[in-house]
């Protein structure tokens, strides 16, 4: 296997300039965690099959598992922890008030995917939610709750 | 209080210094989880606090902090023990602080399995809050020259009614620390109607930390120095390492170590799998070098085994006579003169836990000591292991425990533990083992293949008069030693507590040697017991042409407690660690449930409303559960679960929304095992490697409503976090048999049905 | 697992088999082809330029050499993706992407399951994910999956299908785009379609050559 060089990149994470040197194919999850110390984005399989890793970059959901830090490069990558400044964020307020999470460690991931989605449709249909969100696993079963809490997010 | 929920009793009671814990608030840590060195180790606070015991801490200032020794991996156990623990005290949640515990012997039981953190620390939660309570309430006493009697805790307050006087637990915690510690047994506990909040609707009170990123799982946790491994572990269960290149690891930039762990022995319990670690400065770099590593295995023994061929095995087993462990009446005679016979064959694979988050441990192992972080349901265990891997004393080993992202039984088991500190002291840095979802997925200890066979004999008038069950499994037992073959404390999980009605039982347990790790999965053995039972009275029904409901409460027969072996035609029963006079098998409270879960759901008006509905109900670890799950089919052939009803009497219960999540999530945790989930092995491997293969149910298959009737009930406490899965896959294969007339008697459906 | 996409599933695994068929098996000849009897291939292979020489130059050898390069545009390589409706298959078997995933309004998908949120310019080895630059469905035009070789060349050469190209422009797209090269390096272990991108090509573009006839209708691709 040969080994890239390492590379010198320069993005924004929750509105913060970074800069890191690291083999420009390591996953953007692997920088967030393990170079950048921001734990709240989470592995789950490592294959873009259950999206607990999921975080923006730009206005884009993107699944950090699989993502090369290379893209990032000049862009800017929002997190569960940049989300909102004290869990503000309706759909952070929604999940608390209807008693989502079980275990908590895909809701990052499903709070940052149906983030994205109520910023480009704010008043989203049932199919509209089940289509974004459905490359978000849940092994605790919450989904119903997920589904009640961004309607009350939208208002709906 | 009998057998093992007396000893959850012996909670050594004694000034102690506040362990050090991670000491997650209630209300979340801002920003990341970071320890300096210096924590590792630190002392207890400055500040000296009344800590009657290792429970309850009251600073002067107020803050009560309580400890949680239960692992939260979802089922709400921290908004729960310690709002019980408040409520006995008297404190404003609103000033208390729930800390996680350490895994250690004087917190009692640990072991967060077998859905016994409510019915088996109930009491004893209550008597520890009561101690404090008591010793407060003295102080204040003695300061005021009242009588204790005339005193009330509440509001986290001392009061004096009749002067109007009172003092904050901050302000009696100089007082209280002077005071005897009463014994626990002396203790009064309050009348369960001065128990504020548990009961009724109450927060999730660790919401708000998953949803800020805040809370931190067993990868969250970062120490200086720290290096991750990825371990590349034998396909084969029982296989060792011939080779690797582990020039070809390191040459990968940020790999520090390769490092062979050793072969384990048999028994296996807890041991580290084996194999080759490759430790680097990152994750990226460690997966990096273990791809690199081209491991050359030898896969001994178990390299034959072949899952699909074992079904045979299995199946020959169930068809030949086995161990009786219960029997009534004389069954094979019964069924020579019945009336007529209904028998069928019933089979289970193979099933992984798949946790959201894959196991994952921290170990620092320095200067004779060893300290560990790690997501794990049994820190104890983790200790214990911890140790004996490292050949040192329990004492100089300490375990945090961070939240699960799930258990599910898979986190019980120390082996990821093990495999950190050995290698950790392999490298003299602290070492992270993060298990890959491949990882997780080919390593499991898996739930246990089965093969079950089910005879009825039914007299003229087409009542029940002969039961016959053989069910074949490899044992849990075997990953300790034991023999192959299940055994009573095995059948007591749906066979041996099942209530039947009929005057001629015969159960018996067939040989099954195990070719993989075998171990406990959310409610274990009752899975397939109650696949089996309840789609066996589903097809009896159909085969009298009658409605499954009314033939399910005759075959569980009227309502009554049974409450001796002799009455289930067994020696003993083991009955998840309670006795039967205390726990006895209630057939009212089942029969309630299948009561109520079919009028919640319109069951008697199903054919009208062209739903296809199935029924199922089960009993385990002392609570009762019945679900109907509406089966309907898209017009290009799909089926799905568009609708679900669940029923449980749990005994009294102390956080009812975290009670129904966790039915709600059993639905849909019964679903992904009744649709999907298979694990298959050839030539000894699993198949499966990740959520590609081994599919889960997504948002877009969950039901459109989950509804859950809670039975109010002032019995003793049944758990929550199993007893939702046992009936919801019968529930869906009757449900599809309604609909499709296609009798489904092996799992998963996707082999039949487009799902 | 049940295959999704049903009806002519069967006829597309023996047309991607591209071997020795016995007589009566069952699927519709090509009378031409069997009277030229071509060599025969093995799966993962394409049959050489010099294997259709025995046919006489124009729309005979050009209606084999379509019949030939259809053993790629229907392998699952492609045809995973050229479907008409909204969700596209993976694996050999035609079933559906896991996980579920939409077309959108421009055929990258829908906010949240967006296809470069996990599809990236190049294969991931590690993460098996298969990638090449602007990862997407093509347009629902484009979508052949179930085409007998006869229609399929017809909608090759529609210019209101193909995307406005002429023909030469077709057989420079195939031997050039991105996608199209996937097809013969998809990474992990996935399947490659067979032969390589250029004999794919050099079979397109004989097939110009020879006048760009189409197969008659509902001819198999071969035995």
């Amino acid at each position: 296997m040969t080994e890239t060089g390492w590379t010198t990149l320069q993005f924004r994470v929750n509105g913060v300039a970074r800069e890191v040197e690291v083999d420009p194919e390591m996953p953007i999850l692997w920088v967030l965690r393990d170079v950048l110390g921001l734990t709240g984005t989470k592995y789950g399989c490592g294959q873009a099959l259950c999206g607990a890793c999921s975080v923006h970059l730009d206005d884009h959901v993107i699944r950090s598992c699989c993502t090369p830090v290379r893209r990032a490069q000049g862009r800017s990558i929002t997190t569960i922890e940049g989300l909102s400044e004290d869990g503000s964020h309706p759909l952070q307020r929604a999940w608390v008030e209807l008693g989502v999470p079980q275990c908590g460690y895909c809701q990052a991931g499903q709070i940052m995917t149906a983030a994205a989605l109520l910023r480009q449709r704010p008043q989203p249909t049932d199919e509209q939610i089940e289509q974004s969100l459905a490359g978000n696993l849940c092994r605790c079963g919450t989904y119903t709750r997920i589904r009640a809490a961004v309607k009350r997010a939208a208002g709906l | 209080m009998n057998g093992r929920i007396a000893a959850l009793n012996e909670i050594r009671l004694g000034r102690r210094p506040f362990l050090a814990g991670l000491g997650v608030a209630a209300g979340g840590l801002a920003g990341g989880l970071s320890l300096e060195a210096g924590d590792a180790f630190a002392a207890a606070p400055g500040s000296p606090s009344f800590s009657p015991n290792v429970f309850v801490h009251i600073a002067p200032d107020g803050e009560v902090t309580l400890v949680c020794h239960r692992s939260e991996m979802g089922q709400g156990v921290r908004s729960s023990l310690p709002v019980l623990l408040a409520d006995e005290l008297g404190a404003d949640m609103a000033r208390v602080k729930i800390s996680q515990a350490d895994g250690d012997a004087v917190y009692g039981d640990q072991n967060t399995d077998g859905s016994s953190s409510i019915r088996g620390h109930y009491d004893s939660t209550r008597r520890i809050a009561a101690t404090a309570r008591s010793m407060l309430v003295n102080a204040a006493a003695k300061r005021w020259g009242v009588k204790p009697e005339s005193l009330v805790a509440r509001h986290h307050r001392v009061e004096h009614a009749a002067s109007g006087r009172s003092m904050g637990f901050g302000e009696l915690v100089a007082l209280a620390q002077r005071e005897p510690i009463p014994k626990p047994e002396t203790v009064r506990l309050r009348p369960d109607v001065e128990l504020e909040h548990v009961g009724k609707e109450l927060p999730h009170l660790d919401a708000k930390a998953f949803v800020t990123g805040a809370a931190p799982f067993g990868a969250d946790v970062r120490v200086p120095g720290m290096l991750v491994a990825v371990i590349a572990r034998p396909p084969v269960v029982g296989g060792r390492v011939l080779g690797f290149d582990r020039e070809a690891a390191l040459a990968v930039r940020g790999v520090r170590h390769v490092v062979q762990l050793p072969e384990p022995k048999k028994p296996y319990v807890f041991q580290s799998w084996g194999g080759v670690a490759v430790i680097a400065d990152d994750t990226w770099a460690a997966l990096k070098g273990r791809a690199a590593l081209a491991v050359r295995w030898e896969h001994g023994e178990n390299a034959s085994y072949d899952s699909e061929k074992y079904r045979d095995t299995l199946k020959a087993s169930a068809r030949a006579p086995g161990t009786a462990l219960r029997q009534l009446g004389d069954a094979p005679a019964a069924l020579a003169t019945a009336a007529r016979t209904v028998e069928a064959e019933y089979y289970l694979p193979h099933l992984p836990h798949a946790p959201m988050e894959p196991p994952v441990a921290l170990a620092h192992v320095a200067g004779g000591r060893c300290e560990v972080w790690a997501a794990t349901q049994n820190p104890q265990a983790a200790r214990r292991e911890a140790a004996r891997a490292l050949g040192m004393d329990e004492k100089d080993v300490t375990v945090h425990v961070t939240f699960l992202g799930g258990g599910f039984g898979r986190k019980s088991k120390a082996d990821f533990v093990s495999e950190a500190v050995l290698l950790s002291r392999e490298v003299n840095a602290p070492v992270r083992v993060q298990w890959t979802r491949e990882d997780d997925v080919r390593h499991d200890y898996y739930h246990t293949v089965s093969q079950q066979r089910l005879v009825a004999g039914l007299g003229a008038d087409g009542k029940l008069v002969a039961w016959h069950h053989r069910s074949a499994f490899p044992p849990i037992g075997s990953l300790f030693g034991s023999a192959p073959r299940p055994t009573a404390g095995d059948f007591q999980q749906g066979v041996l507590d099942l209530a039947l009605d009929v005057p001629n039982v015969l159960s018996e347990a067939c040989e099954a040697p195990a070719h993989v790790r075998i171990g406990w999965l959310r409610s274990v053995y009752n899975i397939f017991h109650s696949f089996a039972s309840n789609c066996f009275i589903d097809e009896i029904a159909h085969a009298r042409g009658a409605d499954p409901r009314a033939v399910m409460l005759e075959v569980f027969g009227p309502a009554r407690r049974i409450a001796t072996p002799d009455e289930l035609g067994v020696k003993e029963l083991r009955n998840y660690g309670g006795s039967l006079t205390e726990y006895p098998v209630d057939v009212g409270r089942l029969r309630g449930v299948v009561e109520r879960v079919t009028e919640i759901s319109g069951w008697s008006q199903r054919e009208k409303k062209g739903r296809s509905l199935g029924l199922a109900a089960h009993r385990s670890f002392h609570s009762y559960v019945a679900v109907v799950a509406s089966v309907a089919q898209a017009p290009n052939g799909k089926l799905a679960v568009d609708e679900a009803w669940v029923a449980i009497d749990a005994g009294k219960i102390l956080n009812p929304d975290r009670v129904r999540a966790q039915m709600e999530g059993s639905v849909i945790f019964g679903m992904s095992l009744a649709f999907h989930g298979a694990i298959t092995m050839r030539e000894g491997a699993t198949v499966q490697s990740n959520f590609r293969d081994y599919r889960l149910v997504r948002i877009g298959d969950a039901p459109r409503a989950i509804h859950v009737h809670i039975e109010p009930s002032d019995e003793l406490s049944g758990g929550a976090g199993e007893p939702g899965v046992p009936p919801v896959a019968p529930a869906i294969a009757n449900a599809v048999f309604a609909l499709t007339g296609k009798r489904v008697r092996d799992l998963p459906l996707n082999l039949a049905f487009d799902v | 697992m049940v295959g999704r996409f049903g009806g002519s599933l069967l006829g597309i695994c023996l047309l991607l088999s591209g071997c020795s068929r016995p007589a009566g098996s069952g699927e519709a000849r090509d009378p031409a082809a069997a009277s030229a009897a071509l060599p025969a291939v093995e799966a993962g292979e394409l049959r050489p330029l010099g294997a259709f020489a025995g046919l006489s130059e124009g729309p005979d050898r050009a209606a084999a050499l379509f019949t030939e390069a259809s053993r790629v545009l229907l392998h699952p390589r492609c045809v995973n993706c050229h479907v008409e409706g909204d969700s596209p298959a993976q694996g050999m078997t035609f079933a559906l992407h896991e996980p579920p995933v939409v077309r959108g309004v421009d055929d990258r998908g829908v906010v949240g399951m967006e296809c470069a949120g996990c599809h990236q310019d190049r294969n991931l080895e590690l993460s098996r994910v298969p990638g090449a630059p602007d990862w997407r469905l093509p347009p629902q035009a484009m979508a052949w999956v179930g085409r007998t070789p006869d229609a399929l060349c017809e909608q090759l050469k529609d210019r209101g299908r193909n995307g406005g190209r002429t023909l030469a422009e077709v057989v420079d797209h195939v031997g050039h785009d991105a996608f199209v090269t996937w097809g013969w390096a998809p990474g992990a272990d996935r399947q490659a379609a067979p032969g390589s991108q250029q004999e794919f090509a050099a079979i397109l573009s004989s097939w110009a050559d020879n006048g760009g006839a189409c197969p008659p209708r509902t001819a198999a691709s071969d035995d």
